[in-house]
């Protein structure tokens, strides 16, 4: 029970754990995709080398893009782009940075397709077949060049019965197979000496700047999902208060018709608001209803919450920081800006 | 319990991964269903063609009518819009994005089911086996000597190994690689264009009517959550009412019986009536407060016909005075007038 509460907290609070584990499904994803798909290369001479071509890219190109779709963070990255600046003006080293976050964290799936495919050499193989140099293989010596391309581009089906146990293509094949997979593995090596190298030597450039980027888009997502969490809670509140307002007023109604008859044993009790349901709400949620608690007060919230969010200015106050960050924190004077500012 | 019920509150307060995990149970259905079924080509010359479209679509006609069938949010649309405005307007914007995030949910699993058909070929095969170029392909040669419905009769059975009897005119797996690689590659194009779409609809939106989104999606939410708890508060009320209503039989029954004893017995019968008769009636006056009023079959119904005809403006700005000592003494207030408030900016 504790062990799911963490969970699920930690999961909402850190953002970045999520994105980790859609990049890590989608990538699992592609792999399953790849072993189910039944490659079918069509042996003609001009269609092998699109097959295989559009094979290896097509499929990376819309894994990209779902890689895109299924992060939440890039629609919040384009909401802060777009925003009016308002009252809290926009740093584009956030944005920038969450756009660098969301394309690595995208390009994990279309990268491990290509390197299945470049591995695996099928693709490679049908897309490449009729471009071998027949002078490489002697099995070609007594053939006619137009035989030659025709051989060459059945070379990728090892059924068919012109190229059917025959040591040439399966030379070619080997050829064309090593040639793929060695691409491949030199990829996967200069992929992994990139990211190595891009993450040891990040902070020997610019450390703060980075710290105080990851810190304000960590921000930037938190709060639009609290806010769209506090939206629900508001909206579960005013529909509470719209519905009992509306068994009152029918009550109202019927008062001042006459239509209401007196209870059995005593004059009718005024009536109160059911106690259960507001305590159940508790007192939170009707602290900020009461503020706003009409249709016009809530859609002039949202149009000032998109048109001009509210400044990074919490008002210091003792209660807010604890003892023992007091001696680190800035001056607490009321008014003091917390502004975050990066000097680029 | 507990469990259950955290589990529950993660998923509806995140509505949005709630929905999307009903989204990828869909899909992978339709993927199952379609390996699951069983693709039996008539191989003749005029029924190919008809069955392959039957099967690439009427399975995801199905399929979007059960998405819309199976979100709840359908019939909220459909109460929404048929409602007569009343003390409330209606706003258009908020039905729009109602009906766009429930279809775009809902075309997930025909968009898997056309796209593993593709894919997977056998159904392009069986369509276009009569249109393949055999001039290109097999033996160009003997095609003019040929009449055109024994060239389709031989062709229409190249989707079924079993009873294909053209290898002298063309070799089967030839056109078979030939359909299911252009199949394929329709197949990915297909997934390209949609995730495409998709992207540029999710990303490119923010960058107009974010305002107008905001609002629409408050609303429609809020929508949503009043017919919820609307349900509620009339389960309360029906529970109440039903209890009251049935005290009161009890009571009623009671006094019957007292009038209807001997003496002796009376004073017995009714120093355990009055005794029984005080806690109920404790409990009535709890269930009576929960009644808030509304105590009768016709005052319900004139309830119930005014939620669906006229319902209330979004105004809670009168609701500290109903709460005070206005109503002490239960005498006639005059209906206050309510500010229709409700209209859109969109």
């Amino acid at each position: 029970m504790d062990r799911f509460r963490m969970l699920f907290q930690h999961l909402q609070s850190s953002s970045e754990s999520v994105m980790n584990g859609i990049c890590l499904l989608l990538a699992a994803v592609t792999v399953k995709m790849y072993s189910s798909f039944d490659f079918n290369c069509p042996c003609l001479a001009r269609y092998n080398a699109l097959y295989g071509l559009g094979l290896l890219l097509t499929p990376p190109l819309a894994l990209f893009l779902c890689g895109l779709l299924v992060n939440r963070q890039s629609v919040v990255m384009v909401e802060e782009w777009r925003r009016p600046a308002g009252r809290r003006k926009k740093d584009l080293g956030i944005i920038r940075y969450m756009c660098s976050s969301v394309l690595q964290r995208a390009l994990a799936a279309p990268l491990v397709w290509i390197l299945l495919a470049l591995l695996d050499g099928k693709c490679f193989v049908c897309a490449f077949s009729s471009s071998v140099d027949p002078e490489k293989f002697l099995d070609f010596a007594n053939m006619t060049p137009s035989q030659v391309q025709l051989f060459l581009a059945k070379v990728p089906c090892k059924e068919d019965d012109l190229v059917r146990d025959s040591p040439a293509r399966k030379a070619v094949s080997r050829y064309l197979r090593c040639l793929s997979q060695a691409i491949g593995w030199s990829i996967t090596l200069l992929l992994i000496v990139v990211a190595f190298l891009a993450r040891c030597l990040r902070p020997c450039f610019d450390q703060t700047v980075f710290l105080q980027r990851r810190y304000w888009s960590n921000y930037v997502d938190l709060e639009q999902k609290l806010f769209d969490e506090t939206c629900c809670e508001h909206a579960r509140d005013f529909a509470h208060r719209c519905i009992l307002h509306f068994f009152a007023s029918m009550q109202n109604e019927l008062q001042a018709l006459g239509l209401r008859r007196n209870l059995i044993g005593g004059n009718p009790k005024p009536q109160e608001p059911p106690k259960t349901p507001e305590d159940l709400d508790g007192g939170s949620g009707k602290d900020y209803l009461r503020a706003i608690c009409s249709q016009e007060q809530v859609d002039h919230l949202l149009c000032t919450w998109y048109s001009s969010k509210p400044p990074l200015d919490l008002p210091a106050s003792p209660s807010l920081w604890r003892p023992g960050l007091n001696h680190r924190a800035p001056v607490a004077a009321p008014g003091t800006k917390l502004y975050h500012h990066t000097d680029v | 319990m507990d469990k259950f019920r955290m589990i529950f509150q993660f998923l509806q307060s995140n509505q949005e991964s709630f929905m999307n995990g009903i989204c990828g149970i869909m899909a992978l259905a339709s993927a199952q269903m379609y390996s699951a079924f069983d693709f039996n080509c008539p191989c003749l010359p005029g029924y190919n063609a008809a069955y392959s479209v039957g099967i690439l679509l009427a399975p995801p006609l199905v399929l979007f009518l059960l998405g819309l069938v199976m979100n709840n949010n359908v019939s909220m649309l459909a109460e929404e819009w048929k409602r007569p405005p009343g003390r409330r307007a209606k706003d258009p914007a908020v039905l729009r994005y109602m009906f766009c995030s429930m279809a775009q949910r809902a075309l997930i699993a025909p968009v898997v089911w056309v796209a593993v058909t593709l894919l997977d070929g056998k159904c392009f095969l069986c369509a276009f086996c009569t249109a393949v170029p055999v001039a290109t392909l097999g033996n160009g040669s003997l095609v003019p000597g040929l009449p055109a419905p024994e060239l389709a009769r031989l062709l229409a059975r190249v989707p079924c190994p079993e009873i294909y009897d053209g290898d002298w005119l063309l070799a089967r797996e030839v056109a078979v690689r030939y359909l299911r690689c252009i199949s394929q590659a329709l197949g990915w194009s297909f997934v390209l264009l949609t995730t495409l779409m998709a992207f540029v609809v999710r990303s490119v939106r923010p960058c107009f009517t974010q305002a107008a989104f905001l609002k629409s999606k408050y609303w429609s939410h809020y929508i949503d959550i009043e017919r919820k708890l609307f349900d509620e508060t009339c389960t309360e009320h029906a529970k109440a009412f039903a209890k009251v209503c049935i005290q009161q039989f009890f009571e009623a029954m009671n006094h019957d019986l007292e009038l209807g004893h001997t003496h002796g017995a009376l004073t017995t019968a009714t120093a355990t009536a009055t005794s029984a008769a005080q806690s109920p009636s404790d409990r009535a006056e709890e269930e009576r407060e929960k009644l808030r009023g509304i105590t009768d079959q016709g005052t319900m119904n004139r309830l119930l016909t005014s939620w669906h005809k006229c319902k209330p403006p979004l105004q809670l700005g009168q609701e500290a005075p109903l709460m005070g000592n206005g109503w002490a003494g239960g005498g006639a207030r005059p209906p206050r007038k309510e500010v229709a408030t409700y209209f859109s900016r969109v």
